[in-house]
């Protein structure tokens, strides 16, 4: 029944953000006609252009049209290319998952340990040495890291390319090299965020008499640290991941200009530019449900973390 | 005679404490810290680099050949060149006129916004609520990257557009950021206390609301100006921000990308700029935030006790007795000073006996166990002595305490509520220790479980180890962590407080099964309690705490029946009995528990003492034989209920 009611809710937070893109997008100046004739089209011309795109119909109507096409997975087709936005978004997409994922693992895979490393001696020279890096990687913009790390690796010890990508179906290894980088320019930034909310949340199930008394049972603080505490306290960080893995679908615009990958963000930026209103469009709906699914799913893996939440 | 406070006390009194915002400013401020005035101070000069950037003495920011085109830092140029010969320093100060000016701007723009809907929505709530919750939920859907980039891409990229972008956005978080500080205050019993004195919202809003939000807010305002100097970095650096000539921060290192083999400084000085400008206004924001941030203060893990610092007076080893300590001292090192939790303690337990050990909250007996089983604070010293059969546990590092803990000595604590692992089953809880220390395999140890929860007469135990700890009801919990604490086997069973959370027709059941249980397994037990009336019926023997010591020891019997020492009095006519006639007025003990950190001369109980005379507050009495007076009680007689209402 809750999940009925969250998938009501869920439903609706999506329908309200494609109208208010749709309508917000179309409010703004710009026209995809001069941008598709230039400025020294006729007024014929424009006008036939302006039917044959549908752009005469009120702005209402082409938003329900849209939202019915987008039920049958029919995105629409770019005003620009006339390709339809459903294939050119389903081509970058695996580049961008493929970002996400690796940034997540690598995040994951060291933020658990820095977490657990950092609650174990709180307050100590380690803890504190953790909290100062993770602070510092926080505040560094992610143009910023990525260009430092293009200067070390790619350019100073020249052991990954700049830019580019390699599709994981061509090569895997230059697949992996072509995403390294980008990878952790993109995770470094999630693995202070973690770091930090575990160490918090361990530190305080730390606390928890159910600890104590671990202990007085004799356990290794190795164990209780792994096996008792771990666990309970990982609930703001799943609540963390899946916030930016729904968050970041979209997010990745400027890690994808800057190593040059052919992903979602670089699509939706270029489409921006060239007026290309329906892919932005389909950008967002495909960031949107993203989102979503992503929370949805978040909500399915608590119950898996914390028994106590199974009962509702 | 207690004065009952006029309601116009109440209200002054209630209205005047515990109001966070009236801290003196000058002394918190002052407890910041070097990192937090560092980075106040770059802040500071940044943005006066940016004010002044017109009349400093540096190059045209835009003037090509300043100096040789990608030169290196020099004493003409601070930064550098670029590629067209101008003054990176030049540029980069220039850009951060329109870096803080956006930030400020947006941030200005979002609180001025966002504030006065978050406060609305957080003291006004129903309705209001409701909205500002959907609207989050779509806020935090609506991707608001690609938002910001097609609004400056499609209006044009400039300084206004990229302010009022940025601005609105920010939008969502200051209402969520607002409401939550404004909840949290429309709630607390000053601002509660004023509703119900009738002030008018507008003066509530005014005098106690906004100052306590305020400091929340200033906080996310720096931690806002972060975000945005960040965000409007990336949108330079995308080419949508304000557009050349004017140098952006983002936009210089874009530009310095293709120079990134031949004069990587182009690119360095401005990231090392920005770096330090963002981690600056965290740092700023998360210091102000750590002033109302509770959670961040006192969180400090239990620690295994190392070996003890403290020295010892020389005593002799019982051979024949089970568990014996000798002159146990805990130390607990606070801000306030050395609060002596345990001080000096000493007793012996045979095998087959319950010592109990009683006295108020506050008086040592926990943190008395915790010292025996070395379970204590990080910041703790220990000293003194705990022999097992002989054998020296505060000798013992924590892997070779380990060994005893559990297999030795079994603990069970006050509360089963948090006594389980949430989120781990009983059955995994349970055959825990005996995997561990008795090596057993999982389906033995699994059955070992099953056998253990029957014993302490948990009906269909089998069913019970698949089950979580909130499925079960409190009484249950509390035999499940017995269980566990008897799971290996141990000769000494420590019960904290066992039954003080649980529903009292619960309490004779738990403590009858610990008693058939220490009698069938041959242990001894210390039973921790600050109820009398239980301990006289199930301890052999008793020790009465006060201020971390003992000052009466003995037979449980005689000790009840003659108390010498006026403490234990006072503390079995503060404890009621069924004996007692219906409308019987419960005595209380006068006085509170005495300060551990600021312990009075002479006797610690004497402020409270009926009987203290001159001798009582110069000179502590020594616990000789089996109590701690100078002035021990005689034949004074506590049974009868004549005796006691005085």
């Amino acid at each position: 029944m809750i999940i009925v009611n969250r998938l009501v809710r869920l439903l609706a937070v999506l329908l309200v953000v494609t109208f208010l893109s749709y309508v917000l997008l179309n409010l703004l100046p710009g026209d995809p006609v001069t941008q598709i004739l230039g400025l020294s089209a006729t007024e014929e011309a424009r006008t036939q252009l302006r039917q044959d795109l549908g752009l005469d119909q009120p702005l209402l109507v082409r938003y329900l049209g849209w939202l019915g096409g987008l039920v049958t997975g029919d995105f629409g087709e770019s005003y620009i290319t006339r390709a339809p936005v459903a294939s050119a978004l389903a081509e970058r997409l695996p580049v961008t998952l493929e970002l996400l994922v690796a940034a997540q693992v690598i995040a994951l895979g060291l933020a658990i340990p820095v977490g657990v490393a950092a609650a174990r001696r709180a307050g100590r020279a380690l803890d504190q040495a953790l909290t100062a890096v993770s602070f510092a990687l926080l505040s560094t913009p992610v143009f910023v890291l990525g260009v430092l790390l293009i200067l070390v690796f790619a350019v100073t010890w020249q052991v990954v390319p700049a830019t580019g990508w390699t599709p994981l179906s061509l090569d895997l290894g230059w697949n992996l090299t072509s995403v390294i980088l980008p990878a952790i320019t993109l995770g470094c930034g999630q693995l202070a965020v973690y770091a930090r909310l575990l160490r918090t949340d361990l530190i305080a199930t730390l606390q928890e008499d159910y600890i104590t008394l671990a202990r007085a049972r004799g356990l290794s603080p190795r164990r209780i640290l792994w096996r008792h505490a771990l666990r309970p306290s990982a609930i703001t960080l799943i609540t963390a991941v899946g916030l930016n893995l729904g968050a970041l679908i979209g997010g990745t615009v400027i890690i994808e200009t800057l190593f040059g990958l052919p992903g979602v963000g670089r699509l939706i930026v270029d489409s921006i530019f060239s007026r290309d209103y329906l892919t932005v469009q389909g950008g967002v709906v495909l960031i949107s449900v993203g989102y979503v699914a992503v929370n949805f799913a978040v909500d399915l893996v608590y119950a898996a973390v914390d028994p106590r939440i199974r009962r509702a | 005679m207690r004065r009952r406070p006029g309601p116009d006390s109440q209200a002054t009194g209630v209205l005047g404490r515990t109001r966070p915002g009236s801290r003196s400013a000058a002394g918190v401020l002052g407890r910041m810290g070097p990192g937090f005035w560092a980075a106040a101070g770059w802040i500071a000069l940044v943005l006066l680099a940016a004010v002044l950037a017109d009349v400093l003495p540096l190059a045209r920011y835009d003037e090509t050949l300043a100096g040789p085109p990608r030169s290196g830092p020099s004493a003409a140029h601070p930064f550098g060149t670029d590629g067209l010969g101008r003054d990176v320093l030049s540029r980069v100060v220039h850009g951060a006129r329109v870096s803080l000016g956006v930030g400020v701007g947006a941030v200005l723009l979002g609180l001025g916004i966002g504030a006065p809907l978050g406060i609305l929505a957080g003291y006004r709530r129903r309705a209001a609520d409701t909205v500002i919750m959907a609207v989050n939920d779509v806020a935090q859907a609506f991707p608001a990257l690609v938002f910001a980039l097609a609004v400056v891409a499609f209006a044009g990229a400039n300084l206004r557009n990229v302010l009022i972008v940025l601005g609105v956005l920010g939008v969502p978080s200051w209402v969520r950021l607002v409401r939550g500080a404004t909840l949290t205050y429309a709630e607390r019993e000053f601002v509660l206390a004023a509703r119900v004195l009738g002030a008018r919202d507008r003066r509530i809003l005014w005098r106690e609301i906004v100052p306590n939000v305020a400091v929340p807010a200033a906080s996310y305002a720096f931690i806002g100006m972060a975000v945005v100097v960040v965000a409007e970095g990336g949108l330079a650096f995308l080419g949508l921000s304000v557009q050349a000539p004017t140098p952006t921060w983002g936009g210089l290192i874009n530009e310095g990308r293709t120079l990134l083999e031949t004069a990587p400084h182009v690119v360095l000085a401005p990231s090392l700029v920005m770096f330090l400008t963002v981690l600056s206004f965290n740092l700023v924001g998360d210091r102000l935030r750590a002033l109302t941030d509770v959670r961040e203060s006192g969180l400090e893990p239990v620690r295994e006790a190392g070996a003890a610092p403290l020295p010892s007076a020389p005593h002799e080893v019982r051979a024949g007795c089970l568990l014996q300590a000798e002159d146990l001292r805990t130390h607990l090192v606070t801000p306030r000073g050395v609060v002596r939790a345990v001080d000096g303690v000493s007793f012996t337990l045979e095998r087959g006996r319950t010592l109990a050990v009683v006295g108020e909250s506050g008086s040592g007996k926990s943190m008395l166990i915790r010292s025996i089983l070395g379970l204590l604070p990080g910041s703790s010293v220990r000293g003194g002595h705990v022999y097992l059969s002989g054998d020296d546990l505060t000798a013992r590092t924590p892997a070779e305490m380990r060994s005893v803990l559990g297999p030795r000595l079994g603990t069970v604590f006050q509360d089963p509520m948090t006594a389980l692992n949430p989120v781990r089953t009983i059955g995994t809880q349970v055959t825990e220790p005996l995997r561990v220390h008795l090596r057993m395999g999982r389906r033995q140890a699994r059955a070992e479980a099953a056998r253990l929860l029957a014993s302490v007469g948990i009906p269909d135990p089998e069913r019970m180890l698949r089950r979580y700890p909130h499925q079960l009801s409190g009484g249950m919990r509390q035999r499940v962590t017995i269980a566990m604490a008897l799971s290996c086997g141990p000769d000494v069973l420590f019960a904290d407080e066992p039954t003080t959370a649980l529903d009292v027709t619960v309490q004779d059941q738990v403590l009858r099964l610990l008693h058939r249980l220490r009698e069938e397994r041959d242990m001894a037990m210390v039973l921790v309690s600050h109820d009398l009336s239980l301990v006289a019926r199930w301890a052999d023997e008793v020790i009465v705490m006060y201020a971390g010591k003992v000052v009466e020891r003995g037979p449980a019997a005689e000790v009840f029946a003659r108390p010498r020492m006026p403490y234990t009095e006072a503390l079995l006519r503060a404890a009621p009995r069924l004996s007692d006639p219906v409308h019987h007025r419960l005595s209380v003990i006068p006085g509170r528990p005495p300060d551990l950190a600021d312990l009075p001369p002479g006797c610690a109980f004497q402020p409270r003492c009926p009987y203290a005379e001159d001798r009582c507050a110069r000179e502590a009495p020594p616990l000789t034989g089996s109590y701690a007076c100078w002035y021990p009680l005689d034949e004074v007689v506590v049974e009868g209920a004549d005796s006691r209402g005085r």
